[in-house]
């Protein structure tokens, strides 16, 4: 069962996709089956979401991006939150990023 | 911050293609991995043996097709087409296959579907292509095979198709037109509509062999319909006939004046493709074997090829009297076979007249008048 993106848990790009950044959008290109809903669609991050996706290093807790992204953008920490939790958990329900373990 | 950080887009939509005087960039390459083929097709412009040693020996490893599709990748390259020859043919098929879409590249495939079994339904379902075209030659055993001249070639494709269909690839058909299957093109178009989930597209120009031999290109030129067959084929097909008509104005210069009388090239070429040949060769147009403009990347880096022929092939002018008063100011260049690459396969010359281009053109300028 994929669990919901977790403050305290460390998340990296899965190994069957490759992160494509071509005139500053960055395109999540699948390598196996069942990632994208429909055949011949690619998805897309826009700037948010590409600065969501750069901070998934393998290192950082999502706590930390958070915060990171926090001290980046004017908009409140709570909406940030969301933000982040929301597109994580998107990105692993699409197998797109992995739980890792934290150092 | 934003609340919508993702979206779905169709490769053909991607915004990145969309932004206005956006510089040139690599988007496409085709790759054909092998000249080699197991069918022996009339038309064919590239084939060589299946058992060809010396076209075998002369193929780009895995490990050379890897280094030049990371270049091509650090250009900007998203999507890349494997070609051939048959590419199924190539014992490594896989590892290129997957070489490839390791880099984020989308990998598409041009087949005839002959060889397919059971291992490459597995491995398509595991690492899907972005598409499989497959093309139809005949819908009958005695047509499909007065084409390949390989017995037993016709149940070999009906099984490949077969075996695509039963595991749910997505798979698109095309179709070449010729006089050995003009017979049952019909028949051929059903077939592929039926099939295809998009528009099916067929093509009546037969352009002549990349190595030029003579035996092979007098087999090809018997085998191009007449110019009035032609037109004929494509009024009896509304979407292709229906296009032409919506884009005649566009295809037509309205006067002299609108064409660059001495410049080769006012196509898109190397705009944002290339192709490379089994052995190394790239070209800015999978057609375009001149020897001033190819480049062998055994020997050059596609990075620097990419800039270096784009500028020269962009810059190459001809002021024959046979170009300038001809084919460079005619209004009907766009419903014409004829650009440099076609001529040049033809006669040896990046700008010479072609009168069965000619002939096509203005057969299909009396169809679009009669029509409009």
């Amino acid at each position: 069962m994929i669990r919901k993106a977790a403050l305290d848990s460390v998340y990296i790009p899965s190994e069957d996709v490759v992160a494509r950044e071509i005139e500053d959008a960055i395109i999540i290109v699948p390598i196996v089956s069942g990632i994208t809903d429909v055949e011949d669609e690619l998805l897309t991050l826009n700037d948010t979401g590409k600065a969501i996706w750069q901070k998934l290093d393998g290192r950082a807790t999502l706590r930390g991006v958070i915060e990171a992204l926090t001290t980046e953008f004017s908009a409140p920490a709570a909406t940030i939150k969301e933000d982040v939790l929301g597109l994580v958990s998107e990105l692993l329900r699409r197998r797109m990023v992995v739980e890792v373990s934290a150092e | 911050m934003k609340k919508k950080f993702v979206s779905y887009q169709p490769l053909k939509k991607l915004d990145i293609w969309q932004k206005p005087n956006k510089k040139r960039t690599l988007f496409y390459f085709d790759l054909e991995i092998t000249s080699r083929c197991n069918l022996n097709c009339r038309h064919c412009y590239i084939n060589s043996a299946a058992d060809d040693q010396a076209a075998l020996r002369s193929e780009l490893s895995v490990q050379e097709i890897s280094a030049i599709a990371d270049e091509a990748v650090s250009l900007g390259a998203l999507w890349c087409l494997l070609s051939g020859g048959e590419p199924l043919l190539r014992k490594d098929f896989f590892d290129i296959y997957l070489a490839l879409k390791k880099k984020g590249l989308l990998v598409s495939v041009f087949t005839n579907a002959t060889l397919i079994t059971p291992k490459h339904i597995d491995f398509f379902k595991k690492y899907p292509p972005r598409e499989i075209e497959i093309t139809v030659y005949g819908t009958s055993r005695e047509t499909y095979e007065q084409i390949s001249r390989i017995p037993g070639s016709y149940n070999a494709f009906q099984r490949g198709l077969k075996l695509l269909s039963a595991a749910g690839i997505p798979f698109e058909l095309k179709a070449m037109a010729m006089r050995s299957n003009l017979h049952e093109m019909q028949d051929i178009i059903r077939f592929c509509a039926e099939n295809n989930r998009d528009s099916f597209r067929f093509d009546p120009f037969l352009h002549l062999r990349y190595d030029r031999n003579p035996q092979r290109n007098r087999e090809i030129i018997a085998e191009r319909l007449s110019p009035e067959q032609i037109v004929e084929l494509e009024r009896a097909y509304p979407p292709r006939f229906h296009a032409l008509q919506k884009n005649v104005k566009k295809l037509t210069c309205s006067k002299p004046a609108d064409c660059d009388s001495q410049r080769l090239f006012l196509c898109g070429i190397g705009e944002g493709s290339f192709s490379l040949s089994h052995d190394g060769v790239m070209r800015l147009c999978h057609s375009l074997w001149h020897p001033d403009c190819v480049a062998d990347l055994r020997k050059d880096t596609l990075t620097h090829a990419w800039d270096n022929l784009y500028a020269k092939v962009k810059r190459m002018e001809s002021s024959r009297k046979e170009f300038t008063e001809n084919c460079s100011i005619c209004s009907l260049k766009n419903l014409c076979m004829w650009c440099p690459a076609y001529t040049y396969l033809e006669t040896g010359r990046l700008d010479s007249w072609v009168e069965g281009f000619c002939r096509i053109a203005h057969a299909r300028e009396e169809s679009l008048k009669i029509n409009s």
